[in-house]
């Protein structure tokens, strides 16, 4: 040993020093970066005996960041659904908008509570058959309940529609992400070959693969090179070998009866849709799918049983035996000419209204609600014309709590009252609304749980940055005092020296 | 490894995730707290929400029946005034043709006038209306229900031919002080297609025009009552009959057995004009209990209902008062500890040099 080789480990003091605390800095001044990585500077001693940061790595945990991204694929998808859901359940929120608890006040707009307003119509029309404005009443009950039922068909169309463009976003994000992780990819792969500092380049990537486990469930996979491969969470692949699939949806702009949207494509293949060989379990676009095809349709389906049920509880049937078939009475929809049976409801709700027969503002008649014969003298039930017959008005009111049967594919039963059934179609919106709800929360704090687990594990906390700095700061105080003795020493060593 | 480590970024953002948990619970809690209810029924009673519905629904159609029973109660309580005020003119013919002496010099007057008013009368109270509905016309309520046959002309004409064509003579004729107590008798009860009582009843609807069908009203969920009467009951009939026979024959000029006759078959359709009047009322009594008994106890149900409604939905004050307590001071503890936690850098704590 010499005194040289000290002065040189002098001299990769300092430089290791400065180093390291170029690291600190940089860690200091991104302590509150979210998905920011804490950077290590790995220092390893050197052939003459000094030390040297021959690295800097990120301290980076796969496994946490895997947890985060799944239950971010799960928050995106529940609040998908529960979006959707929170504007469905707005058309039928009753009782969270009532102010008071009598009269017809408490109820809102529901099928359910319009249907019970009807039925009060009716009581009280029954008790005064003779009197029109009661039958007045009948009638704009009617009218409300129709317009109900409308406003929640639309309300289904439009919460399809928006979940259509939700998935068309959804797409266009996914697309747009993949072509910013191809680059990002890129430049990992060959930082890592060269050896150049990749550490920002990762955090961009781990942001990016965040950013799309929010729209779509992923698995990834890292390869040797450095690259990561990405899969949806149900093995289609997005990203292979340095190439980005790209996803294709035509997006349907407007929900009708009977209209269903197209599907996401990945290399021609379906990864969303009950047909899909390979859907896709979580994320935003499985969301927004189940909401358009799933959950809005069932819906609208009991709705449209609801309408069904209406049109066929109020018909009218022949008086006279004449074999003439049984026709729509106070509910019809337009262009009836019978009617429909409860497996071809496809679009009543949005179509059900009152007939213009009855309804004194479209020249109509209300006295033809107690008589009968909407349809033609064969169809008169009061045939005598009396003022005071409730026959017809007591039939229609049996008929909205006598069983009838409904199709099992709007999936609440198939025989029920028809105010029982609508009531039971609110509990089932509720019940979805509040289980997506309970569900966001759930998936809510999963994510929170699981994104501070991962900033613990690889975040900045500024005591041991600062903790680390003062170690520095010592051992550059040190190496300074070093530096001065050594320059002693030589000095001694040439005043020793004969001049 | 790093469970002891808290990264700078986590530590703030816990306090602030924590804060807006609070914040958000507590403008749910001081709305729950202002309305009573829960902030978001639909979503607090999740499938719970239909029965919750029908309840309201119920309480609805129980109201409205209520309603509707007041006009029934009316109805029916009106009804029986009427038919008060018919048995009352009715008691008083009687008494009047008890008291009256046949064959007296006024006693044919008396008669006429007597059948005539009480008639008159008969129909005044059977014509007795509620929004502007003839209470006794069943279910044709719309039209007046009864009239004076023989004050028409086509009923006058048709009791002079049965008169004519029994006797032979018309009620002017001298011959009519010759009709006999017994041809009265016949004239009066017989069968024959000429008989006065043929007359009457055989064109009753001459007379009435109301339906013998009843109304018929829901007064509770599935429970119907026949909640009118009509003039086509056996006391109208009765009792019209009664006072046209003292109206259109009491004022003939005839011998003393003959009106003697005509008095006491009057007077015994009277009679049981008032006892059948006094069975209808009766029933229309027992219905109009039935009525309010069904009002009674649907008022109970709203009650129960009104309970059950409230147990659903509504939250108990003393647990949200407590619960908001709790949150505000756990937001106050929050920030405390975001003021303490900025304090808590260890570059605090260094030394300047």
């Amino acid at each position: 040993m010499s005194l040289s080789t000290a002065l040189n480990i002098i001299n990769s003091a300092f430089v290791t020093n400065a180093a390291q605390s170029a690291v600190i800095a940089n860690n200091v001044s991104n302590a509150t970066t979210t998905g920011y990585n804490r950077e290590i500077a790995n220092v390893v001693g050197n052939y003459s005996g000094g030390a040297t940061v021959v690295s800097v790595t990120r301290e980076a945990n796969t496994a946490l960041l895997e947890q985060v991204n799944a239950s971010t694929s799960q928050a995106g998808y529940q609040q998908a659904l529960s979006d959707g859901l929170t504007t469905l359940a707005n058309t039928v929120s009753d009782s969270s908008t009532a102010t008071s608890t009598s009269g017809s006040e408490v109820n809102g707009n529901s099928p359910s509570a319009m249907l019970a307003n009807l039925q009060s119509a009716l009581e009280t029309y029954d008790a005064s058959p003779s009197s029109s404005s009661a039958g007045q009443g009948v009638v704009t009950a009617a009218q409300d309940l129709a317009s109900s039922l409308n406003t929640g068909a639309s309300a289904v169309y439009s919460v399809q529609e928006q979940a259509d463009s939700g998935m068309s976003s959804a797409v266009n994000t996914i697309n747009s992400l993949l072509t910013q992780f191809t680059s990002v990819n890129a430049t990992i792969v060959s930082g890592t070959a060269s050896g150049a500092d990749i550490a920002s380049a990762e955090d961009t990537r781990d942001s990016i693969l965040t950013q799309l486990s929010q729209q779509i469930g992923i698995s990834t996979v890292s390869n040797p090179d450095g690259s990561t491969s990405i899969y949806t969470d149900s093995g289609a692949t997005l990203f292979q070998g340095g190439q980005a699939s790209t996803l294709t949806f035509t997006p349907t702009a407007t929900y009708a009866a009977g209209v269903s949207g197209n599907q996401v494509m990945v290399d021609g293949v379906a990864i969303t849709g009950s047909s899909s060989p390979m859907a896709i379990q979580s994320g935003a676009l499985a969301g927004y799918e189940n909401l358009r095809d799933v959950v809005a349709p069932q819906y609208g389906a009991q709705l449209d049983q609801i309408a069904d049920g209406l049109i066929s509880a109020f018909s009218e049937s022949d008086q006279t035996n004449g074999g003439n078939p049984t026709l729509p009475g106070l509910f019809t929809f337009s262009g009836a000419t019978s009617v429909p049976s409860n497996s071809d409801a496809t679009g009543l709700a949005s179509e059900i209204e009152v007939n213009a027969a009855v309804d004194p503002s479209q020249g109509g008649s209300v006295d033809l609600l107690r008589d009968g014969g909407i349809n033609g003298t064969n169809y008169v039930y009061n045939t005598t014309g009396a003022a005071s017959y409730t026959g017809h008005i007591e039939d229609m009111i049996s008929a909205l709590t006598t069983n009838q049967s409904f199709s099992a594919t709007a999936g609440l039963g198939t025989s029920d009252s028809l105010s029982d059934y609508a009531d039971a179609s609110v509990s089932w919106l509720q019940n979805q609304n509040q289980q997506a709800s309970n569900q966001l929360d759930y998936e809510n704090s999963v994510v929170s749980q699981a994104k501070t687990a991962l900033s613990n594990a690889t975040g900045v906390n500024l005591d041991t940055e600062l903790t680390n700095m003062l170690s520095i700061e010592n051992s550059y105080e040190t190496t300074s005092k070093l530096l001065t003795t050594a320059d002693a020493m030589f000095n001694a060593l040439i005043d020793a020296m004969p001049s | 490894m790093s469970a002891s480590i808290v990264s700078t970024l986590s530590l703030g953002s816990t306090v602030l995730s924590a804060m807006h948990q609070t914040q958000s619970e507590i403008s749910k809690l001081t709305i729950e707290s202002t309305t009573g209810q829960y902030a978001d029924l639909g979503l607090q009673l999740g499938d719970q929400s239909g029965y919750e519905l029908s309840l309201r629904d119920q309480t609805n159609l129980l109201q409205a029946l209520s309603t509707a029973n007041n006009a029934t109660v009316t109805n029916l309580s009106l009804s029986q005034t009427s038919i008060n005020s018919m048995t009352s003119t009715a008691q008083s013919a009687v008494q009047t043709l008890t008291s009256l002496s046949a064959g007296s010099n006024t006693a044919a007057a008396t008669l006429q006038n007597t059948g005539t008013n009480a008639l008159q009368e008969l129909i005044e109270d059977a014509n007795t209306t509620s929004n502007g509905q003839y209470l006794f016309g069943g279910i044709n309520s719309g039209v007046e229900p009864l009239t004076n046959y023989f004050s028409s002309t086509s009923g006058q004409t048709a009791f002079d031919t049965a008169f004519q064509n029994y006797f032979g003579f018309s009620t002017t004729s001298s011959n009519v002080s010759g009709i006999t107590s017994a041809q009265m008798q016949d004239f009066l009860t017989g069968s024959s297609a000429n008989s006065f009582s043929t007359l009457v009843s055989g064109s009753w609807t001459s007379w009435s025009s109301a339906s013998s069908t009843n109304v018929t009203t829901e007064i509770s969920p599935g429970e119907t009552a026949t909640t009118s009467t009509n003039a086509n009951d056996a006391g109208f009939q009765q009792l019209a009959e009664g006072y046209a026979m003292l109206s259109q024959l009491g004022g003939l000029s005839l011998s003393a057995s003959a009106q003697q006759t005509v008095i006491s078959t009057a007077s015994s359709l009277v009679d049981q004009g008032i006892s059948s009047m006094d069975n209808t009322e009766a029933t229309l009594g027992a219905t109009q209990t039935q009525v309010t008994d069904a009002s009674t106890s649907m008022s109970n149900q709203l009650t129960i209902l009104q309970t059950q409604i409230g147990n659903l939905d509504n939250v108990d004050p003393e647990s949200v008062a407590t619960q908001l307590s709790s949150l505000q001071t756990q937001l106050e503890t929050a920030y405390d500890l975001t003021s303490q936690l900025q304090k808590m850098n260890l570059a605090q704590y260094l030394p300047v040099s």
